[in-house]
């Protein structure tokens, strides 16, 4: 459609089509350009202010400060334990319950789908309490350690990475794609190995980064339970030292970015030497890219 | 592709294996999906069920398979009982409707996903998967992904998917239906001589009467759970034993008529068609219901015809042209092309049996 309209333009036949296109295209940057400029200019000023000292001069004073406080590696480290711990659980949990439901009681998705985002709409607090009543009858093993913490965030990230993984399964066609590996001779542990993970490795991906992003910028349950987390430290550093604190928020933004982009280059390179197809895997990275990010 | 490799490949084979299916029952909450069907295949043979969505053909070839659970009876594989085996146990090849390589696997590699579940040896499944991409004609695409095939390919990569594993028993459940025409029949073909060259023993699912002619040692046709009936495609043509097989099996027209002999019915506004009275005889003066095949029917030009011609539809080889008369009865012929030119709109025509009804009940 574009590309004929393009055409009628050059030839000059339809003057008026060319510029409707030209208005288009600039509508287009124009609106990409705000987005942008939303999002960067917060960025921009914090980092400003983070490098600003006394009287105007520049300083990276607040970032080596920070990097010699003991609480702020030993904070960091749990939420990165937590973190991984989340995710690990979050794909236990998932990857089974998602792929029995497409396979077997495919009626109801739409419950499964409505109940993954009852967190959004009951409030964390509740949430939090429920979780702790629920599991009280455990080991304090677990009760008193973070362990409680990725309990809580497994299910509070549900929303997220229940309907990225969903939406995954939901674009194979599974069932097919079972029945052909299993009349081919495939166990269940080879279907899985050999078949499902690699065709929903985007899927999982997404609902791993989701739920990783959730667990570093997480601060109301954590404090509840008094876990000095890092978005937890991040708060209490904010209310002595405020550039430390901007520049703390800074690091967490890195610190989430980071493993993104190690996956996507990681997983970029592996498309590209296994002549994959690279241009719509790069569209799905690229999507959740921007889904981590936001 | 050379004549050598395909040997090898049918060598590869045991000749085909018997296969029995004896009262398969299944059952969805209290609709029946198949009411103890029996249905036995020959080694060797390519057997088609066919029939309407919902009749429980695809439920059948799907508990051969092993892929879905039987409420009832027993299917058995040469003189091996696999009722109770999981279909990854059963060594049945098995190709879907729907595209069913693995989307990460290069044609290849799905090619030799059976091989590798066995632990065959890499390099006996490069050989393997050469033959077999070389039996389809596939072999300059044995590096693409699925995404860069054509529908036609995939199927045909699915075939050698599936035979790769040497099955006892091939399975295609309506495997040419997501094709268009062309690629169809010619894969239809293909399929065929495969089949026929392995010598293995083969169930094909379809709901196009046209395919199941082409294609089927035997045709099954199914209405609701159960075989209606199974004989070669010339007899299931020809010789429908019910109503719902003449109508499911090719266009039929459905007459009044009365019996006026052992071999003769007199059809209304036609005259007198011989039928075959050997399983229905009836008595001289019963009033029946007379099945014809369009192309049964001859049309004359007459003074005192009392037929009108509506449409004419060409279809190539031959013409359909849809008639009336007064009393407000349609009737639908089929004629050579040649013929057919010299029937025009407003002739008054009479028709006329020229072979035999097809089917004569009592009305």
């Amino acid at each position: 459609m574009v590309a004929v309209t393009t055409n009628v333009g050059r030839n000059g036949k339809e003057p008026g089509a060319a510029n409707v296109l030209k208005l288009g295209r600039a509508f287009r940057y124009g609106v990409l350009g705000l987005v942008g400029i939303f999002f960067i200019i917060p960025i921009l000023a914090s980092a400003r202010f983070s490098f600003l000292g006394n009287n105007n001069t520049i300083t990276i004073s607040a970032y080596t400060e920070l990097f010699s406080t003991p609480q702020f590696w030993s904070t960091l480290f749990l939420s990165v334990k937590i973190g991984l711990g989340t995710v690990l659980l979050t794909l236990a949990l998932l990857i089974p319950t998602v792929v029995w439901i497409h396979l077997r009681v495919p009626k109801l998705k739409r419950v499964f789908e409505s109940i993954s985002l009852l967190p959004l709409v009951i409030p964390s607090v509740v949430v939090t309490l429920g979780v702790i009543t629920s599991f009280k009858s455990l080991p304090n093993i677990i009760m008193g350690t973070p362990v409680i913490l990725a309990l809580e965030y497994v299910i509070l990230a549900l929303p997220y990475s229940y309907r990225t993984f969903d939406s995954a399964v939901q674009a194979i066609d599974l069932k097919t794609l079972v029945d052909a590996g299993q009349s081919l001779g495939a166990g269940w542990s080879k279907l899985l190995r050999l078949v499902l993970l690699p065709n929903l490795r985007s899927g999982l991906l997404g609902a791993a980064i989701l739920a990783f992003a959730f667990c570093l910028g997480e601060f109301a349950v954590a404090s509840l339970l008094s876990f000095t987390t890092f978005p937890v430290f991040l708060v209490q550093v904010g209310q002595v030292a405020a550039s430390q604190a901007v520049a703390l928020s800074l690091i967490a933004r890195l610190f989430t970015w980071m493993p993104l982009a190690v996956i996507i280059i990681s997983f970029g390179q592996r498309n590209a030497s296994s002549k994959k197809k690279t241009v719509s895997l790069a569209k799905t990275i690229e999507q959740e890219e921007t889904t981590g990010i936001a | 592709m050379t004549q050598a490799t395909n040997t090898d490949i049918s060598s590869n084979f045991r000749n085909g294996v018997k296969v029995d299916l004896i009262g398969l029952s299944r059952y969805y909450k209290d609709v029946a999906a198949l009411k103890s069907m029996n249905l036995s295949a020959s080694p060797g043979e390519l057997v088609v069920l066919l029939g309407p969505s919902g009749c429980g053909k695809t439920t059948a070839l799907r508990a051969l398979a092993g892929l879905e659970v039987l409420d009832g009876g027993t299917v058995m594989i040469g003189s091996k009982d696999v009722t109770r085996l999981p279909a990854s146990k059963r060594n049945i090849g098995m190709v879907f409707q729907s595209y069913s390589l693995f989307p990460n696997m290069t044609a290849k590699a799905n090619v030799e996903f059976g091989l590798k579940v066995r632990k065959v040896s890499s390099s006996e499944r490069s050989k393997r998967s050469a033959e077999l991409l070389d039996l389809i004609g596939l072999s300059s695409q044995a590096d693409r992904y699925p995404h860069q095939l054509s529908g036609g390919q995939q199927q045909r990569v699915a075939l050698a998917r599936a035979l790769a594993i040497k099955p006892e028993v091939l399975l295609l459940d309506e495997p040419l239906s997501a094709l268009d025409a062309k690629v169809r029949s010619q894969l239809r073909d293909e399929i065929r001589r495969i089949q026929l060259e392995l010598g293995i023993t083969t169930f094909f699912v379809t709901h196009d009467q046209e395919e199941a002619l082409a294609l089927a040692d035997r045709i099954a046709v199914m209405r609701a759970g159960e075989i209606e009936q199974i004989d070669t495609p010339l007899s299931v043509y020809s010789q429908p034993t019910t109503e719902f097989v003449a109508e499911f099996v090719g266009k039929v027209n459905r007459l009044a008529g009365v019996v006026v002999s052992q071999e003769k019915v007199d059809v209304e506004s036609i005259g007198p068609i011989s039928y075959d009275s050997k399983n229905t005889p009836f008595q001289t003066g019963t009033k029946v219901q007379v099945l014809i095949r369009p192309e049964a029917l001859g049309i004359m030009i007459s003074d005192t015809g009392q037929w009108r011609l509506v449409s004419k539809s060409f279809l190539g080889a031959s013409v359909k042209l849809n008639l009336t008369n007064p009393a407000g009865q349609r009737v639908i012929v089929e004629l050579s092309t040649g013929e057919a030119t010299l029937i025009e709109q407003d002739s008054p025509l009479s028709l006329f049996g020229k072979s035999d009804a097809l089917l004569v009940q009592r009305a």
